[in-house]
C-alpha cells in the first residue's frame, strides 16, 4: 500500500542479490535476458531438466516450486526471495501447479548466473566471526542452531540438524573455518 | 572482546551482519541440499536399472532355453544338457513325496546348540524362534523339514484367495517385500508387535532373495502361521519361484546353511511356494497382491486355476496326469517330449501361430509370445500321452484315466489365459499413463494405468489395491488417484542409507495408515550426509563394472563418432555413445565428472584411456582372451543362473563336461564365436585341484573389480567427516 514498500521479506534480501537495495525492484522480464551459455552447457541443463520433469509424458516441464532447487543443483545458491522474485512473484498456491518450460527455466537461469557476490570463503567466515565471543576462532553450536532457524530465511529445525550433525565438538563448539570448508565442499 | 557484553546488546549491534551472515550460510545449505537431492535421484535410477534389467535377463535367458527346446536336433550335444536341465525328480508318487521329505531319521546331536520344536507348535516356540535367529542361531534341519511339512499340509487347504475381514476392531498390519533381510522383520515386530490373537497380519510376497536371512524369514512366518492360522496370512510374491532364486541368491543361501539337506528343503519349499495363496481381499473392498493387475485380470478366474500347477511363473504349468488310485503323477510338459518322442521334429505353420523366426529374435520376445509355443506343444504332447496312456489302462484295474488336458483349443487357451493372470498378478507394475502395455523393462507382466484400475475397482466392487513389487524411498507411494498402494518393507535395499521401509495398518474404516522405518545397524555411525555418499559410491562402483563390461560394444560406438582415428570424443557424442550401448536412460552428461577423468583441456574424452582406468585385475588371467573375460564378466549372473540349473541335484559343483556345455550355450546365446580351446584354458585355470569338477562359488568369487578410481576414493574419504567416522569406513569392505 505504502509507495515505497518493498516487497519482499525485509532485511533479508539486501546481501548478495544482483539487484542493488533499493526501495522498489522492478519486475523481472525474461525477455531482457540475453543468453550466454555454451551449447555445452545447454546441454548439459537439459540432462538435469529432464532429471526433475515428472509431467506423465515427459514434456519437459517443472513445477515453478522445482525451479530454485534445480538452480542450486546446477551449481547456484540464490536466495529464495531472489528465486520467487525470478518467477514474477508467484502466489504460494502457484507453486505447485505453475509449469515452466525449458526455455523459460534457461532465461531464469541465466538471469542468476549474472547475478555478482556469490558469497565466497571470506564473506563466509567474516560473517560467522560475528558469532564468535571470545574471539577464538569458534561459535557456539547453539548459538548457530538458533540463528539459522530464526534469522534471514528460516530454516527448519530438522534442516538446521541436518546440517550441524556431527560438527560440534564435545564442548558444543564448532570451529568455522572448518565448518565453512564443510560447506562448500559439496 | 564479549565478556561483559549482553547478548540482546551484542545482538543488536551486529543484526544487520548477523542476518547477512545467517542468509549467506542458509544459501549455500539449500544449494548443498539441492545437490544431494539430485545425485540421490540419479543413483537410484542406476540401481533400479540395473535391477530390472537382471530381472530382464533371467527371463530373455529362460525364453532362450525354451527356444533351445523347440529348435535342438535329435544328435546335437546340446540335447543332453537340455534334458539335463529340464528333467526334476520326475514322476513320484505322494507317498514317495513323503518319504523323500521325511525327516524322522535325522538326528540332532548334543552339541546343537539352537531352538529345539515339538509339534504342535506353541508361540512361545514361534518367538522362541524369533529370538533364536536374532541371536544368530541357525534352525536344525530336522526341524526345518518337519516345519516345512506342517506348512505343506496347511496351505494346500487354502483357497487362492483368501478373503479376511476386520471385525471386531482388529487391525490388520500389512508388509511388503522382505527380501531376506531379517533386520527388518524384527524391526516390524517390535514396533509393532508378533503376530497374536488380536494382531494379524499378511505378509505380502518376495520373503526370500537378494538378502542373507531368507530362510529364516521363512521359518517365521510360517511358525506364526501354524500357531496363528487364522491370523497370519501368506501372498506369493514373483521371488517365491525356484527358478528365481537361482539367480537371486536364494538357493544358495539354503545349500550353504544347510550343507546336507539342503536340496530337500529347497524341494519341499518348490512346492510350498506353488501352494502359497495368490492374493488376500480384505472387508472385500481392498486387494491385497504382489506385483498387480493388468487389464486381463480376473478374480473370478483366478479363483478358480489350479495355482499349484504353476510352480514357477515363468514356466509353463505342469500337467497332472489323475490315475485310479486316487494318487496323482505330476510330471513336466518337457519330460513327456523328451521321454517318449525321440523322433521329434519342429512342425510347420500348422501348429504353430506364427513362423519362430530367427536366433536373435527371442531376445525381444516376452514371455507373452512364448505361452504361444505351449498351444502347439500341447498338441504334440497328447500324442506322446496316449501312448503313455495305454500303458497305465494296461496296467490299472479299475477306472480309465482321466486326462485333465482335452485336446480342444479352448482348453489351451485357459491354460494360456490362467498363466497370463498369474504372471500379471505377479510381475506388473503401475504407470501414469492410461491403457496397458507389456511390461518390457522386467520381462513378464504388464504396466497398467489408472483407467485399468478404475474399471477393475469398479467391476470388482473394489475401493484400494494394496501391492508390492517396487522399491520406494519413503517404502511406500500412492499413484491411480490414491488408489493403488505400493509398499516395500526392505530397508536400505540397494546400500546402506538407500530407503526406508514401511508396514500398514488398516482397521475396519479401512483407511490405510503408514508407519516407516530404517534398520541402523550399518548406519548408525554415518551422518545422513556420509551415508548418503555411501550409496552413491556403491552406485557408481556398480556402473563402472557395467561400463567395463561392455567395453568392446563401446568402443565401437565411439569409434563411429571418431572418424580421424585420434582417439577423441567430445563430451557430447561420448553420452549418446554411451546411451546408445548401455540402454539405461541414465543422466549420463550429468553424471560424468564422477565417472570419467581423464578429460583434455577442451573437454573431450580419450576412452581408451577411460577403459584403462576402469580396468578389471585379476590373477593369473593373462592366458586368457580379454574379450572372452570381458564376455564372462558382463554375464557372470546369467552364467551363475545357468550352472544352478546344470547342477540339478543342488552339490555346488558341476562336471568339467557340464561346464563345457554349458560354455557351448552361452555362445549360442550371446552369438559370439568361443573357440574349444579357450574353453579348455578357461576350464583348466578355474578346477583348481583337478579333479574334474568346478565349484561354482569359487569361480564366481574370482570376479572382483578393482579399479584405480576406487582406490582413490577411498584415500578420498579418509579426509572427510569426523574422526570417530573414519574408522567405520575403513573397516567398511563395500568401499
Amino acid at each position: 500500500m505504502a509507495p515505497k514498500k518493498k516487497e519482499e521479506p525485509k532485511p533479508a534480501a539486501p546481501v548478495a542479490p544482483p539487484e542493488p537495495e533499493r526501495p522498489k525492484t522492478p519486475e523481472f522480464d525474461p525477455t531482457s535476458v540475453t543468453l550466454e551459455f555454451t551449447p555445452e552447457q545447454i546441454e548439459d541443463f537439459k540432462d538435469s531438466f529432464q532429471l526433475f520433469d515428472r509431467t506423465p509424458a515427459n514434456e519437459m516441464k517443472i513445477t515453478y516450486a522445482q525451479c530454485g532447487d534445480l538452480i542450486r543443483a546446477l551449481g547456484q545458491n540464490p536466495t529464495n526471495a531472489e528465486i520467487i522474485h525470478v518467477l514474477g512473484k508467484p502466489k504460494p498456491e502457484d507453486m505447485q501447479t505453475k509449469m515452466l518450460d525449458f526455455d523459460q527455466f534457461l532465461s531464469i537461469h541465466q538471469h542468476i548466473c549474472k547475478a555478482k557476490n556469490r558469497g565466497t570463503y571470506e564473506d563466509f567466515v567474516e560473517g560467522l566471526r560475528v558469532f564468535d565471543k571470545e574471539g577464538n576462532g569458534s561459535v557456539m553450536g547453539a548459538e548457530l542452531r538458533h540463528v539459522l532457524a530464526t534469522l534471514g530465511e528460516k530454516m527448519r529445525e530438522d534442516e538446521v540438524e541436518q546440517l550441524m550433525q556431527n560438527q560440534e565438538d564435545p564442548n558444543g563448539c564448532i570451529n568455522y573455518e572448518a565448518f565453512v570448508k564443510y560447506i562448500m565442499a559439496s | 572482546m564479549g565478556c561483559g557484553v549482553s547478548k540482546s546488546d551484542q545482538f543488536h549491534k551486529h543484526s544487520g551482519k548477523a542476518i547477512r551472515a545467517a542468509v549467506l550460510i542458509q544459501r549455500w545449505y539449500r544449494q548443498y541440499v539441492a545437490r544431494a537431492e539430485m545425485r540421490r535421484r540419479y543413483t537410484w535410477h542406476i540401481f533400479q536399472s540395473i535391477e530390472y534389467s537382471g530381472e530382464q535377463a533371467q527371463i530373455k535367458l529362460y525364453n532362450f532355453l525354451g527356444y533351445l527346446m523347440d529348435n535342438f536336433t535329435p544328435a546335437s550335444n546340446e540335447r543332453n544338457l537340455i534334458s539335463h536341465i529340464f528333467r526334476e525328480n520326475e514322476v513320484c508318487r505322494d507317498a514317495e513325496w513323503e518319504r523323500y521329505f521325511c525327516y524322522k531319521n535325522i538326528e540332532v546331536p548334543e552339541i546343537y546348540s539352537g531352538p529345539h520344536l515339538f509339534f504342535p507348535l506353541t508361540v512361545e516356540q514361534a518367538v522362541g524362534l524369533v529370538e533364536a535367529f536374532r541371536n544368530k542361531k541357525q534352525l536344525h534341519s530336522r526341524y526345518v523339514l518337519q516345519l516345512l511339512a506342517e506348512t505343506w499340509k496347511l496351505f494346500r487347504m487354502m483357497p487362492n484367495i483368501n478373503r479376511i475381514s476386520t471385525c471386531q476392531s482388529k487391525e490388520i498390519t500389512i508388509c511388503g517385500d522382505l527380501h531376506g533381510q531379517l533386520e527388518d522383520l524384527l524391526l516390524i515386530f517390535y514396533k509393532n508387535g508378533m503376530p497374536s490373537l488380536e494382531k494379524p497380519y499378511l505378509f505380502n510376497g518376495d520373503f526370500v532373495d537378494r538378502g542373507k536371512d531368507s530362510i529364516e524369514i521363512l521359518i517365521i512366518l510360517f511358525a506364526f502361521l501354524l500357531v496363528y492360522p487364522s491370523e497370519v496370512y501368506l501372498n506369493r510374491g514373483n521371488h517365491e519361484d525356484h527358478i528365481v532364486n537361482l539367480r537371486y541368491g536364494f538357493t544358495k543361501e539354503v545349500l550353504t546353511k544347510y550343507k546336507m539337506h539342503g536340496k530337500r528343503i529347497l524341494k519341499l519349499l518348490q512346492k510350498i511356494f506353488s501352494w502359497l495363496p495368490l492374493a488376500t481381499v480384505i472387508d472385500q473392498k481392498v486387494l491385497v497382491l504382489h506385483g498387480g493387475i493388468s487389464d486381463t485380470t480376473d478374480l473370478g478366474v483366478l479363483t478358480r486355476v489350479d495355482r499349484h500347477n504353476y510352480v514357477s511363473a515363468l514356466r509353463p504349468p505342469k500337467k497332472r496326469h489323475i490315475i485310479s488310485t486316487g494318487t496323482s503323477i505330476d510330471s513336466d510338459v518337457d519330460e513327456d517330449v523328451w521321454g517318449t518322442n525321440k523322433s521329434f521334429q519342429r512342425r510347420a505353420s500348422l501348429i504353430y501361430p506364427q513362423p519362430l523366426g530367427t536366433r536373435g529374435s527371442f531376445h525381444n520376445r516376452s514371455l507373452q509370445d512364448f505361452s504361444d509355443r505351449i498351444r502347439g506343444k500341447e498338441e504334440d504332447d497328447l500324442e506322446a500321452r496316449k501312448r503313455r496312456q495305454s500303458v497305465f489302462i494296461n496296467r490299472s484295474t479299475e477306472k480309465e484315466t482321466t486326462l485333465t488336458v482335452s485336446t480342444d483349443s479352448d482348453s489351451s487357451d485357459n491354460i494360456r489365459d490362467e498363466w497370463k493372470q498369474i504372471l500379471d498378478l505377479l510381475w506388473s507394475d503401475p504407470m501414469s499413463q492410461d491403457g496397458c502395455v507389456p511390461n518390457e523393462v522386467r520381462g513378464g507382466g504388464c504396466y497398467w494405468g489408472p483407467d485399468v484400475t478404475e474399471d477393475f475397482l469398479n467391476r470388482h466392487n473394489l475401493q484400494l489395491i494394496i501391492r508390492s513389487h517396487e522399491c520406494k524411498q519413503e517404502g511406500y507411494e500412492f499413484c491411480h488417484n490414491r488408489k493403488v498402494l505400493t509398499l516395500f518393507s526392505a530397508s536400505n535395499y540397494y546400500d546402506v542409507g538407500s530407503n526406508r521401509g514401511a508396514y500398514v495398518k488398516l482397521g475396519p474404516d479401512l483407511v490405510p495408515y503408514m508407519i516407516q522405518y530404517q534398520a541402523t545397524s550399518m548406519t548408525r555411525e554415518l551422518t545422513v550426509r556420509q551415508s548418503a555418499g555411501r550409496t552413491e559410491r556403491s552406485a557408481l562402483k556398480v556402473l563402472r563394472e557395467q561400463l567395463f563390461a561392455h567395453k568392446s560394444d563401446l568402443i565401437c560406438a565411439f569409434k563411429k563418432y571418431d572418424s580421424n582415428n585420434t582417439g577423441l570424443v567430445s563430451l557430447n557424442d561420448w553420452a549418446t555413445a554411451v546411451e546408445s550401448v548401455m540402454h539405461l536412460g541414465l543422466p549420463w552428461r550429468m553424471m560424468r565428472g564422477q565417472l570419467v577423468t581423464c578429460k583434455t583441456s577442451d573437454g573431450t574424452v580419450d576412452f581408451n584411456e577411460w577403459f584403462n582406468e576402469l580396468a578389471i585385475k585379476r590373477p593369473n588371467t593373462d592366458h586368457i582372451d580379454q574379450s572372452l573375460l570381458e564376455t564372462l564378466y558382463r554375464h557372470r549372473s546369467t552364467l551363475e543362473t545357468i550352472f544352478r540349473i546344470v547342477d540339478t541335484d543342488n552339490s555346488g559343483f558341476i562336471t568339467i563336461e557340464d561346464f563345457r556345455q554349458t560354455w557351448k550355450l552361452l555362445s549360442v546365446y550371446l552369438k559370439m564365436e568361443i573357440t574349444d580351446e579357450a574353453i579348455s584354458d578357461l576350464s583348466v585355470t578355474i578346477d583348481r585341484n583337478q579333479d574334474g569338477s568346478i565349484d561354482i562359488d569359487e569361480f564366481m568369487e574370482a570376479f572382483r573389480l578393482t579399479d584405480k578410481k576406487s582406490r582413490l576414493e577411498r584415500g578420498r574419504s579418509m579426509f572427510m567427516g569426523t574422526a570417530t567416522d573414519l574408522t567405520k569406513l575403513d573397516e567398511d569392505p563395500n568401499i
